[in-house]
């Protein structure tokens, strides 16, 4: 056997990872993956895009049909999960009914055949750092659900596994609770530095707690970047309409060119094009583009600044003031049919209901995209 | 003021009737047990006993046999000794049935291997064959088999008849299952074996209880199979002994009451020690 048992990188590698469920439907699309050592990258994506999939894959609870997995420098696309040295955390955590806390957490290492005393200091250390030591005695049914989710965690972190899996931890405790947790999932992250993947359709989750950002549309990976990077320059519609809240207003507009003067025309309101997104927009100049704006970079006219801003004519359809800001529902004017607009203005912002008003625009940050292919461009 | 709507009326009547139904026969045996043999047939009849006496159990119990009817119950002890067969028959039976049903149902209802759904209906499906119509085979076989009247023997053909039923409730009972607690063992270091007996088996606990109670009822029921399969007390259970005390010319009421009575009981306890589980499981939500 020629097949080299070591892949270059240590962390989670996955190289063109395929899978077809029996029956012919293609969860997961020729994926390649790489999460780095210490780094925590969320795999984020509508239900059904096979986000968990790939996790179950990784994981070795879900074969792979085509493709390889590799972790920590092994290659680990045939091996039995109990071989792969993952931890996983699950979406309704999976403890050990039967068992007390310290059991469940101690659980791994009793397997792995580590004498008793050895295991007692490390669940003790592990209960430590998550605050749960008075709870070892306890049963899982007498403890509530960030209890419980502190010790689905303390049973990952307590074997130093080499990549830690996360399948939407955080999706059945309350608000509060989840930001709570999500700062918590964070600095134990760091402070174990195993390569993590993280699954969550929350795109706040996806923001707030990944160094990298994996979106995933139907088994595709879309685009992989830093929030910043998926948020400034989204490679195509999907990520433009996936990432940011509230989503992305995308506007079909026609783009007009007469010498110097560049325009894009949406719901009879022309609005001048900077001359730094001219050269990608040259192939379609008189064709029909899709303009992307989003909600919050719109503004009432009191805020605006004529040499940044361009003018949109709407109808106020709808407000609803979140204390800090005010979301703005608007239907462009001269639009048949009308298409809804979403503003995101300050709090201050007087608007009134069933009345036609003017809308900034801030031209520096128009979005681009090929109504065709959905791809940005730029 | 309390309100009493003719549906809640309706609904004491049903539940009443119901209760009367199942209840009247157990009064009236144990009213009949403690009577002796002349205030039972007494017309008109004497519902409570003028002359409450144990006399009955103690003929039972003691073996002694101070008075038998028909005169087809000869030894002495007969009794106890049907008692003890019911329940070792039971209790072996039992536990072979659940071993058995639990581990197939267990591999039915998780692992994927090829032919699984064709062999699971191909056994589900024979308990819908009526035991009448194999009786005879099986008889065949097991006088080949050298295992008529033997407890053995019975013993065998209870755990055929009764494990694909009760294989088939393992296997619905693991399906609402969770199957994460079993993953999350895989890859905390176990085998499917090991995953199976640490994590998915305690898991299965309320279900096994159940189970074991529907099968201690099933077989300490059994009446047909043993009458057919047995021929001395040394290993006749209860259901089939207790017939014997309906003579021809006469029969002891009394006697026959307490026999009942004694046979209902062991199942009785066990039906109300286990009932919040089988509620559980005949529902499906335990």
């Amino acid at each position: 056997m020629d097949r080299p048992d070591t892949a270059s990188t240590s962390g989670i590698v996955l190289e063109r990872v395929r899978k077809e469920f029996p029956g012919g439907v293609v969860a997961v699309r020729d994926l390649s993956l790489t999460v780095e050592p210490g780094e925590l990258v969320v795999l984020v994506g509508p239900s059904g895009s096979g986000k968990t999939t790939v996790l179950r894959m990784v994981a070795g609870l879900e074969t792979v049909t085509a493709g390889q997995v590799s972790i920590a420098g092994r290659i680990v696309t045939g091996l039995a999960p109990r071989h792969r040295n993952v931890a996983m955390v699950f979406q309704n955590y999976a403890l050990y009914a039967h068992m007390t806390v310290r059991a469940n957490i101690g659980f791994a290492l009793k397997m792995a055949g580590m004498p008793n005393h050895e295991i007692r200091t490390r669940v003790n250390q592990a209960a430590n750092i998550l605050g749960i030591t008075e709870l070892l005695d306890r049963k899982p049914r007498q403890l509530s659900g960030g209890q419980r989710q502190r010790v689905a965690m303390g049973r990952a972190i307590v074997r130093e596994p080499a990549a830690f899996l996360m399948d939407e931890p955080l999706s059945n405790l309350d608000a509060t609770l989840r930001v709570e947790m999500r700062a918590e999932i964070t600095n134990v992250h760091q402070r174990i530095g195993a390569p993590t993947l993280y699954v969550t359709h929350d795109q706040t989750e996806a923001m707030t707690m990944g160094n990298r950002v994996a979106i995933l549309h139907q088994g595709t990976l879309e685009q992989i970047g830093t929030p910043m990077e998926l948020y400034e320059r989204p490679v195509n519609v999907f990520v433009a309409g996936f990432i940011g809240s509230p989503a992305m207003n995308l506007l079909p507009a026609t783009l007009d060119s007469s010498g110097d003067h560049w325009y894009a025309t949406v719901g009879g309101c022309r609005l001048p094009i900077p001359p730094t997104a001219r050269a990608a927009l040259r192939p379609f100049a008189g064709h029909d583009i899709l303009l992307g704006l989003r909600p919050e970079d719109l503004v009432s006219t009191h805020d605006m600044r004529d040499s940044e801003h361009g003018i949109i004519q709407a109808t106020v359809a709808r407000t609803e003031s979140l204390g800090s800001e005010l979301l703005v529902y608007l239907s462009l004017n001269g639009d048949t049919p009308s298409r809804p607009l979403t503003a995101r203005l300050d709090r201050r912002a007087t608007v009134h209901q069933d009345t036609p008003t003017r809308i900034g625009v801030n031209l520096q940050r128009l979005y681009f995209f090929n109504p065709t292919t959905g791809a940005a461009i730029r | 003021m309390i309100r009493f709507p003719t549906a809640q009326l309706l609904r004491i009547v049903v539940i009443a009737a119901i209760l009367l139904w199942s209840l009247a026969p157990i009064g009236l045996g144990v009213l009949t047990s403690l009577s002796t043999q002349t205030d039972a047939q007494a017309i008109p009849a004497r519902w409570l006993p003028p002359h409450a006496t144990l006399d009955s159990y103690r003929s039972l119990l003691g073996g002694t046999g101070d008075y038998r009817a028909g005169g087809t119950v000869s030894e002495s002890g007969a009794f106890t000794h049907a008692l003890w067969n019911s329940a070792s028959i039971t209790m072996l039976s039992t536990l072979a049935i659940l071993c058995v049903a639990i581990s197939a149902g267990y591999a039915f209802a998780r692992l994927h291997f090829p032919g699984r759904g064709a062999l699971f209906w191909a056994i589900v499906t024979t308990t819908v064959v009526p035991v009448f119509t194999v009786v005879l085979a099986l008889f065949g076989l097991l006088a080949d088999a050298h295992l008529i009247d033997r407890k053995l023997g019975l013993v065998l053909v209870f755990v055929s008849t009764t494990t694909p039923l009760a294989m088939w409730l393992v296997h619905n009972h693991v399906k609402q299952l969770p199957t994460e607690p079993e993953e999350a063992a895989l890859l905390d270091g176990c085998t499917s074996w090991q995953a199976f007996w640490h994590v998915a088996l305690p898991q299965m606990r309320s279900g096994i209880a159940a189970l074991s109670a529907i099968v201690v009822l099933l077989v300490w029921g059994e009446f047909l199979i043993p009458l057919l399969l047995t021929s001395t007390n040394a290993s006749k259970p209860v259901t089939v002994l207790i017939p014997e005390y309906i003579g021809k010319y006469t029969t002891n009421y009394p006697l026959l009451a307490a026999a009942g009575m004694l046979a209902m009981l062991p199942p009785t306890v066990v039906a109300l020690v286990l009932n919040r589980h089988i509620r559980g499981m005949l529902s499906g939500s335990s």
